[in-house]
């Protein structure tokens, strides 16, 4: 008897849960439970934010043959070609000293105070040869390029523009993806005849600099 | 003078950092889906840089920033790495379609609107640097602009020039063009010389060069031009200018 019951009860109970079930199942399987609020947006070049241009500042010593060694400082704007090259525009500006000869004897001049004056201007060609990373600790790292880098440019000196050729190299550590320090040598030569006859004047540059890439 | 332009040229890219300053929010999300069987991540932007990890079909990745032909990309863990463009390009973004980022390859240099680039050169025994602009107003013809600056032991020379370039043969992987222009010169004799004369003429000149695609974005172009200097005496000037150099053209 007590068997009789239960199975009254328990098969419209059975019935009714597995329908539900089934209707459940039918209403899930085309619609997602949760509806997105975003619209899917199509990506092109322009969301991309691409970051191939780096402009810079950088301060050093250049030694200006047979006119001292002085303060250096200037800028640059670089565009990079691809993963290994990359066109860099610089300018620097600087003063130019007394000769030993003017030392020596006193009350000689051999250029005025505006003729010491010393700018240049270059555009080179670079080339990274060794991408790398540097650890600061063991999970870490800068990226950082050693390059090398020449090229053509004037020299604004002693009251002439003259053609320089340049060549160098240069070390990049990228401290964020956007923000680099760089540590550089550079050789400047040009022909000069301020002092007589005329000879290839080099001019050694070591500078240091920040830049900004955007 | 020069600090004054030195700041200002700093300043310039400030707009690109002003929202890390000023904590602003970056813009809607750029996600793509993994549809190749993997992708592999670099630690930084070159083939030089090791893999570190790699993405399988399916994953999504949110792109961060590109430089030169890699992508920096972060996925659902925050990891962050490098990816080639040409391994993005075989994605495929939120509606379903297939992103479309360029490679630029022989193609697009065939299809160039503009062209720049530095040259190196000769003119008439003294050095000469130039930089020129091009527009293309058909697949054959083109505008360009120059402005160069000869150094030579006597003089520094300054000219800009205005010219047409038809290229016969856009197809050619290594194209000759011809080209003619018209343009002003400005001749400053060095200050070491006994009488220094300045003097401003206009120029012609003819020319004819050559350019060669080598990958990505870049060329090379050489060529030789055949300057007429239209002086106020009874017979004008001639001069040869070769130069070689390298270009870019978006």
């Amino acid at each position: 008897m007590e068997n009789r019951t239960k199975h009254l009860f328990l098969k419209p109970l059975c019935l009714g849960a597995g329908l539900c079930v089934a209707a459940a199942a039918q209403a899930q399987d085309d619609r997602p439970l949760i509806e997105p609020d975003v619209t899917p947006v199509p990506v092109t070049e322009a969301l991309i934010d691409t970051e191939n241009v780096e402009i810079g500042a950088f301060v050093g010593v250049i030694n200006i043959e047979d006119f001292e060694s002085s303060l250096l400082y200037g800028g640059k704007l670089t565009y990079h070609l691809s993963e290994s090259f990359f066109f860099e525009a610089g300018v620097g500006f600087a003063k130019g000293g007394e000769t030993s000869f003017e030392k020596l004897a006193g009350n000689v001049e051999v250029l005025t105070d505006s003729e010491r004056d010393y700018s240049y201007y270059n555009i080179n060609l670079g080339y990274n040869v060794l991408p790398g990373e540097a650890f600061l600790t063991e999970n870490y790292a800068f990226n950082t390029n050693f390059y090398l880098i020449a090229g053509a440019g004037a020299t604004d000196f002693a009251g002439d523009t003259r053609f320089t050729l340049n060549a160098g190299a240069g070390y990049q550590v990228l401290l964020t993806d956007s923000v680099a320090v760089h540590i550089g040598v550079r050789q400047h030569y040009y022909r000069i005849d301020v002092l007589g006859a005329e000879k290839t004047s080099m001019n050694t540059e070591v500078s240091t600099g920040l830049s900004v890439f955007f | 003078m020069p600090i004054a332009i030195l700041m200002f040229l700093l300043f310039l890219p400030a707009q690109s950092w002003a929202g890390w300053l000023w904590g602003q929010s970056e813009d809607a999300e750029v996600q793509v889906q993994v549809t190749e069987p993997y992708v592999s991540w670099r630690t930084g932007p070159a083939t030089g840089y090791p893999v570190f990890h790699t993405s399988e079909k399916g994953e999504w990745l949110t792109i961060l920033q590109r430089k030169t032909s890699w992508i920096k990309v972060t996925d659902s863990r925050g990891r962050e790495g490098w990816i080639a463009v040409s391994d993005i390009a075989q994605t495929v973004d939120a509606t379903g379609n297939r992103v479309d980022l360029q490679v630029p390859d022989f193609d697009a240099f065939a299809n160039r609107r503009v062209e720049a680039g530095l040259m190196m050169g000769e003119f008439d025994g003294a050095a000469v640097t130039a930089g020129y602009g091009g527009f293309w107003m058909t697949r054959n013809l083109s505008a360009e602009l120059w402005a160069s600056q000869i150094l030579g032991s006597a003089s520094e020379i300054r000219m800009v020039n205005a010219n047409l370039v038809h290229q016969p043969f856009p197809d050619w992987r290594v194209s000759p063009f011809f080209t003619l222009g018209v343009g002003h010169i400005w001749v400053d004799p060095k200050a070491t010389l006994a009488r220094p004369e300045e003097r401003d003429n206009s120029i012609g000149h003819a020319g004819l060069g050559i350019r060669a695609y080598i990958t990505d974005r870049y060329f090379i172009r050489a060529e030789v031009k055949d300057y007429k200097v239209f002086t106020t005496r009874s017979t004008n000037e001639e001069a040869t200018e070769w130069k070689i150099g390298l270009s870019i053209f978006f």
